[in-house]
């Protein structure tokens, strides 16, 4: 258990999850607020452009409705990320499927425009993201997880339903291709 | 700059970043950064990767607090055992059924022809046959004896009905076909249809 800022230790999320379950709704606001900014970056370093927020949101309501199945075998942010990874899968199941019958409209990519246009604020970070777009699916969400979320190679096999093994060679061939595109730019 | 050939210093670079090496794993790593030019340019790109997650829109903690409903503890399912007592009395009741309708082939075998009835050749042991015409309530459960079991040439209309049908060799099977095809008290055919006189207040 860590310290927290006031110098009482930090509550586990385990310990939070039974509070909750014993009727105190403080310790969900402890538990979303301890990870809903991670969930947000990994959607958005997922690719993931709109409706973040309501993407983390739903990923709290599932994990919530569904805690008496975590055990506590990973950690609470890796299985948050497992939920919220599948949801995007879903998310973005559906939007091919609406895309195949109805015409994307003009406005579409005015707002697609406009919210990536305020997600980007600095050169340097539209560079990373287009070389993360050189990436495969697959290998960008390995790569973000390792670099930007520091989960393990193990976390991330579970994340994305893979071997060690597997996440390793995507984070290798992944980290050689990001660097040739930021090398080139 | 020569590529680093060390793989297991380049997959630790990210718990480097993070801060997430034991002392000892840190020194080492960073000992070997100060002295290889490839790991240096990688470091250099994760801290870029990872300083760039921050465009992540801010999360409304409280917002998605609101749509979380309150907890339920989930009552361990009462429904698995009364599954499994219907499934019980669902088996019993077709292993009856099974038994009667059979019976009622047998009986009928029996009024018409007068002769007994005797087991076909079955691969299972475990053998039902009625034996004794004058009394075919009584059911007598058959052992593998030859006796009982003789070869279903001699007797063409015989009829076995096994303990578990799956327990039935082909040949069983046939013969248990054939012996339904000319079951007596089925229904030669579909009921006549019956033609109703229209009022002409319908439709």
């Amino acid at each position: 258990m860590t310290p927290s800022p006031e110098g009482r230790p930090e509550e586990t999320d385990m310990e939070l999850i039974d509070r909750w379950k014993a009727g105190d709704s403080r310790a969900a606001t402890r538990l979303v607020g301890r990870h809903s900014q991670a969930l947000a970056r990994f959607a958005a370093s997922a690719g993931e452009r709109d409706g973040i927020e309501e993407l983390v949101q739903d990923t709290f309501v599932r994990a919530f409705a569904s805690l008496d199945s975590f055990r506590g075998a990973s950690t609470l942010r890796t299985w948050l990320f497992t939920i919220e990874r599948r949801l995007m899968l879903d998310r973005r199941r559906a939007e091919r499927r609406s895309r195949e019958t109805v015409p994307v409209q003009e406005a579409d990519h005015v707002s697609e425009y406009g919210a990536l246009d305020s997600l980007i604020a600095e050169e340097a970070q539209e560079r990373v993201r287009k070389s993360l777009d050189a990436l495969s699916p697959t290998q960008r969400e390995v790569f973000t997880l390792r670099v930007q979320q520091g989960l393990s190679y193990k976390e991330i096999a579970e994340v994305v339903g893979s071997t060690e093994g597997a996440a390793r060679v995507h984070y290798h061939n992944a980290i050689q291709t990001v660097k040739e595109f930021l090398r080139d730019e | 700059m020569n590529k680093c050939t060390d793989s297991d210093i380049q997959e630790l670079l990210p718990d480097l970043l993070h801060g997430a090496l034991a002392e000892a794993e840190k020194a080492r790593v960073d000992a070997h950064v100060a002295t290889c030019e490839s790991c240096q340019e990688d470091l250099d790109v994760l801290r870029t990767v990872k300083s760039a997650a921050v465009f992540a829109p801010s999360i409304d903690v409280d917002r998605v607090v609101r749509q979380i409903p309150p907890y339920r503890a989930i009552v361990p399912a009462v429904e698995a055992p009364a599954r499994t007592r219907v499934a019980s009395w669902l088996v019993a009741a077709t292993v009856a059924l099974f038994v009667v309708g059979g019976g009622s082939v047998l009986m009928t075998r029996q009024n018409s022809s007068g002769t007994s009835v005797k087991a076909p050749p079955i691969d299972s042991a475990a053998q039902v046959a009625i034996t004794q015409p004058s009394a075919p309530s009584r059911v007598a459960v058959a052992t593998p004896n030859p006796k009982i079991a003789e070869p279903a040439s001699s007797h063409p209309h015989a009829l076995a009905l096994a303990a578990e049908a799956d327990g039935l060799s082909d040949r069983g099977l046939v013969q248990l076909m054939n012996d339904m095809d000319t079951f007596d008290a089925l229904p030669g055919s579909d009921p006549d249809p019956v033609i109703s006189v229209d009022s002409g207040d319908s439709l």
